[in-house]
């Protein structure tokens, strides 16, 4: 299959194996990415070349565009920060501490992973509607969630909190506790140990779930257009914004948005994975 | 089941069960209160939502909950997200094994690149993943003109979902069998060709069984993504009912026709899915987690 | 090293605590029980550590010798039984006020924090009543990198130094808090040989030099027998015994500690009014009128080759030998046993042909000690 022969030599620097078809699945691998997702990708930044960039330009700084981005992107940063905090306490609780039904609490972490988003903003919705269980114990007190931007928020803590959790999880339980044992020997209180060494190696893990979690936010779709009230400048989420556009067949603005958005995701993982990168160093811990 | 601590021969690890009586844990009141804050900030987030599905789907009864998924649209949706899990789902599959044997089993560079490469549909939006393939496909798409001009209809029909599926859920298998086929190594399949056995033979008889589990494991996770995916699939499929709406669009569709319990029907029998996706997952988890937990390192 | 002046005037809890630190501390441990679920890890223990010592903790996987360290550190409760620091009931203390320096086997350094900082820890975690001025802190801290030979090393952080410094900087960081008591589980246990030979000799010198009383926890009999005043040999939660290395080497008290120490040949005898005989020779039992089934255990050196002929002795027959060195080692086959016994000749009468391969000698024990079965 000259193909995959042509693909082989392509790849550099391949030590020789006794193993057969690095060819075959390599090339296959090589075409199947190229085909579902390299390419379409660079559809989104050919095409958005192709409007030149003063076009460009214009279309990203539309005032309701830019609404829209400041909306996701604070609502993920805010999310994310909760998702943080209480993630940790929840991973805290479940490695540390015993009680009935541990496992079972444990394994609901994951329900925002298989739920479909569709089906969480639903239920969102349901709950902190002015009607609904939540909703009216805080109707009295003015406090609006459903259709607001509040409710954005809370959808993506619903949505991020398995990331903070599961990468702060192992490395807690794989925490050696000589290392705790040695600072309550040296004389340091509960508090202490906590702050000065657990916190310092937990850094890593809780800094990588907040990206994640951010990274997962920013992008989402479903389970925010059942809560957020989706008022142009006011609830409005860019990923909705790119949908309204697509129906309106701006191809044009729609990817502006999109392209706008994968650049700004894209530079705030860079600064996270370097602040990782930063902190392993100084704690000489490894992910 | 306590090990003495003056056993050298056990490696110490944290075994994260039950506290152990020492005094460098926190006091009974702190561990009280923490776990309870805990677990209120889970039921609040986690619990009330899936409740308040079931609770709504069943508030006038269990007849109006069977009709609502009987409905000619609702059985159309379901079909559809049926057919669409049974492409993807088995052609991601495909895809992970062979790329997991290119990666996992042979040296070379830009290694770390490639399974980048393989990880992005991970980091880009459902929404921006369904706005490549109308950029390609659809009426002012690249393909767009010729696609009219042979009367092929790739968006707002069958093929569009598809691709749009694959798209969210290609990395699900790979990246469950990569890191545990580097970890296992080359030797088994080495032993197996010094025995004579060709390559397709040793990939079916030696490394495939050595993945099985981490393999279920995957198909699960892509399984659970492909029949619960709203974004990409909502910007691909035009939203023509009874033709284009897998279960998750008609969730909305119905919500936005106001029609609660039929909305709720359908998104009960999404979460009830969702409730077996979790329940295998955490048997496969138990039962398998040594070998799950090379794979699990993401 | 000396210990840090008194101000002028102290509180009466800081001066007595100063008076204590000054002068080595007396460990008693009285009747100390602890058990996990059914199982004994510590039953009923008493032992007294005299101040200043330096005591080993002997014994196999099992035998509680952690236990025991980690309940007088404070970092494992008992359930029964009292610790006593100089008097004074320590079981009740928290781990904070113990004021106990405990080395891990595994180091437990602090990875994120740098050798100086691993070491300044317990000083800086002090409440601020306590805590020292931060150029105090770093004199002490230099004047132990001193103490344990490590200057320079101050900025390098635990992943950049090796085991056995590693193991040092434990050392100066548990000694920095001017605790009691010392004590160490397994130091050199995750070191190798070389390495674990040196820091032995230097842990001696240290502890000559600080004066604490230091308890360590070890497996490796050798490692026991050659640093300790007085060894305590454990097995299942129990002493066997408690004695200087001479001492136990000399006069073993039981059948378990005799195998222990090991290189011994194990009879099975009879003994009347306690005598038996075993190889060749009588030996007297520690119970003077015993009568009954009994085990000798006999050293391979105090096993004699007295010749060709059968003047005294047991016959035996040489089956193997290893010629090098100054002795040589050989193994025995003797008659009723299935095992054999290893003795050790002197170089001439294997060379002279007195004793050689496949031929018979007589053998006899010059000493054996001697205990009853049960």
């Amino acid at each position: 299959m000259n193909h995959a022969h042509v693909l082989s030599r392509l790849v550099p620097a391949r030590m020789p194996s006794v193993l057969p078809g690095f060819g075959l699945t390599m090339g296959l691998t090589l075409t199947w990415l190229s085909l579902i997702i390299l390419i379409p990708l660079a559809g989104v930044f050919i095409r958005t070349t192709g409007l030149g960039w003063d076009a460009f330009v214009t279309l990203a700084t539309d005032p309701r565009t830019l609404a829209a981005l400041r909306l996701s992107f604070s609502a993920a940063l805010a999310a994310a920060a909760i998702n943080t905090i209480f993630g940790f306490l929840v991973a805290w609780v479940l490695v540390r501490y015993d009680f009935p039904g541990r496992k079972i609490v444990d394994a609901a972490i994951d329900l925002p992973f298989a739920l479909p988003t569709a089906v969480a903003g639903l239920a969102l919705t349901a709950i902190y509607a002015p009607n609904g269980w939540i909703g009216a114990l805080l109707d009295p007190f003015g406090i609006k969630i459903a259709y607001t931007s509040a409710g954005v928020v809370v959808a993506l803590v619903f949505i991020g909190l398995p990331f903070v959790v599961r990468t702060v999880q192992p490395v807690l339980a794989d925490f050696d506790k000589d290392l705790e044992e040695a600072s309550a020997t040296l004389g340091a209180t509960r508090l202490q140990t906590v702050h000065r060494v657990l916190f310092p190696a937990l850094m890593p893990p809780l800094l990588t779930g907040f990206a994640l979690a951010f990274a997962r936010g920013v992008g989402e779709y479903g389970s925010i257009i059942f809560i957020a009230g989706n008022i142009p400048y006011r609830s409005e989420i860019a990923p909705l914004l790119i949908v309204i556009r697509l129906e309106e067949y701006n191809y044009a603005a729609a990817t502006a948005v999109a392209a706008v958005m994968l650049v700004l995701s894209f530079v705030l993982l860079l600064v996270i994975n370097l602040l990782q990168g930063w902190n392993r160093r100084r704690t000489g811990f490894s992910d | 089941m306590l090990t003495d601590s003056s056993d050298i021969n056990t490696p110490r690890r944290h075994v994260p069960t039950a506290p152990f009586e020492t005094p460098i844990s926190e006091s009974r009141l702190i561990k009280w209160l923490l776990t309870g804050a805990a677990l209120a900030f889970l039921g609040l987030i986690l619990v009330l939502p899936l409740a308040s599905v079931f609770t709504e789907a069943f508030r006038t009864g269990v007849t109006p909950f069977l009709s609502a998924l009987a409905a000619p649209d609702a059985l159309s949706a379901i079909r559809l997200t049926l057919i669409v899990a049974a492409i993807s789902v088995p052609a991601n599959l495909i895809f992970g094994l062979v790329a997991s044997w290119a990666i996992a089993k042979f040296e070379f560079k830009g290694k770390s690149f490639l399974i980048t490469l393989i990880d992005l549909p991970f980091s880009v939006s459902p929404v921006i993943s369904g706005l490549v393939f109308i950029l390609l496909f659809g009426s002012f798409g690249y393909f767009g003109p010729w696609l009219v001009a042979h009367h092929i209809q790739i968006v707002f029909a069958l093929p569009g979902i598809v691709l749009a599926t694959i798209f969210v859920t290609f990395p699900f298998v790979a990246r469950q069998l990569i890191p545990l086929m580097e970890a296992q190594g080359t030797g088994d399949e080495e032993a197996a060709l010094s025995l004579g056995a060709s390559g397709f033979q040793t990939f079916w008889k030696v490394t495939l069984p050595n993945v099985k589990w981490a393999l279920l494991y995957g198909v699960l996770l892509c399984n659970a993504r492909a029949m619960g995916e709203f974004g990409a699939v909502s910007v691909v499929s035009g939203h023509i009912r009874g033709q284009t709406n897998t279960m998750p669009l008609h969730v909305e569709i119905l919500y936005n026709e106001y029609n609660f319990v039929a909305a709720f029907a359908v998104a009960a029998l999404l979460a009830f899915l969702a409730l077996i996706t979790l329940i295998l997952k955490s048997l496969l988890e138990w039962r398998y987690g040594g070998e799950l937990a090379a794979s699990r390192r993401h | 090293m000396n210990w840090p002046r008194a101000a002028a005037t102290e509180p009466h809890r800081d001066r007595d605590e100063r008076r204590a630190r000054q002068a080595p501390v007396r460990i008693d441990v009285e009747e100390l029980g602890k058990s996990y679920g059914g199982f004994a890890a510590l039953d009923n223990i008493s032992l007294s550590v005299r101040p200043g010592e330096l005591l080993a903790l002997l014994g196999p996987s099992g035998s509680g010798k952690t236990t025991l360290l980690r309940a007088i550190a404070g970092l494992t409760s008992t359930e029964q039984g009292t610790i006593r620091f100089d008097g004074e009931d320590a079981t009740s203390l928290s781990l904070r006020d113990r004021r106990v320096g405990f080395v891990f086997q595994q180091y437990a350094l602090f990875r994120h924090m740098s050798v100086f900082e691993n070491i300044a820890f317990g000083l800086r975690v002090r409440p601020r009543r306590e805590r020292p001025r931060a150029g105090e802190i770093e004199r002490r801290v230099k004047r132990l990198l001193e103490l344990v030979q490590l200057q320079g090393l101050e900025d390098r952080y635990p992943s950049q130094i090796s085991g056995g410094q590693k193991q040092r900087v434990a050392l100066a960081r548990a000694l920095a808090i001017e605790p009691r008591v010392l004590l160490l589980d397994e130091p050199f246990g995750a070191l190798d040989a070389k390495v674990r030979k040196e820091l032995r000799r230097w842990l001696r010198e240290l502890h000559t030099e600080t004066g604490l009383t230091t308890i360590f926890v070890t497996h490796d009999q050798e490692e026991a027998l050659e640093l300790a005043d007085r060894v305590v040999i454990m097995r299942e939660g129990r002493i066997e015994q408690i004695d200087t290395p001479a001492d136990l080497y000399r006069e073993p008290a039981t059948p378990y500690v005799c195998e222990f120490l090991g290189g011994v040949a194990r009879f099975d005898v009879n003994a009347k009014n306690g005598e038996a005989e075993v190889l060749g020779g009588t030996f007297p039992l520690e119970q003077m009128d015993y009568s009954g089934p009994a085990i000798a255990y006999v050293r391979t050196h105090d096993i004699e080759i007295v010749g060709r002929e059968a003047a005294e002795g047991v016959p035996a027959l040489v089956r193997s030998a290893r010629p090098f060195g100054p002795t040589i080692t050989i193994e025995l086959s003797i008659e009723g046993r299935r095992e054999r016994i290893e003795a050790e000749v002197p170089r001439e009468l294997y060379e002279s042909g007195e004793v050689s391969l496949g031929h018979g000698v007589f053998v006899r024990a010059t000493s054996a000690w001697i205990f009853p079965t049960g």
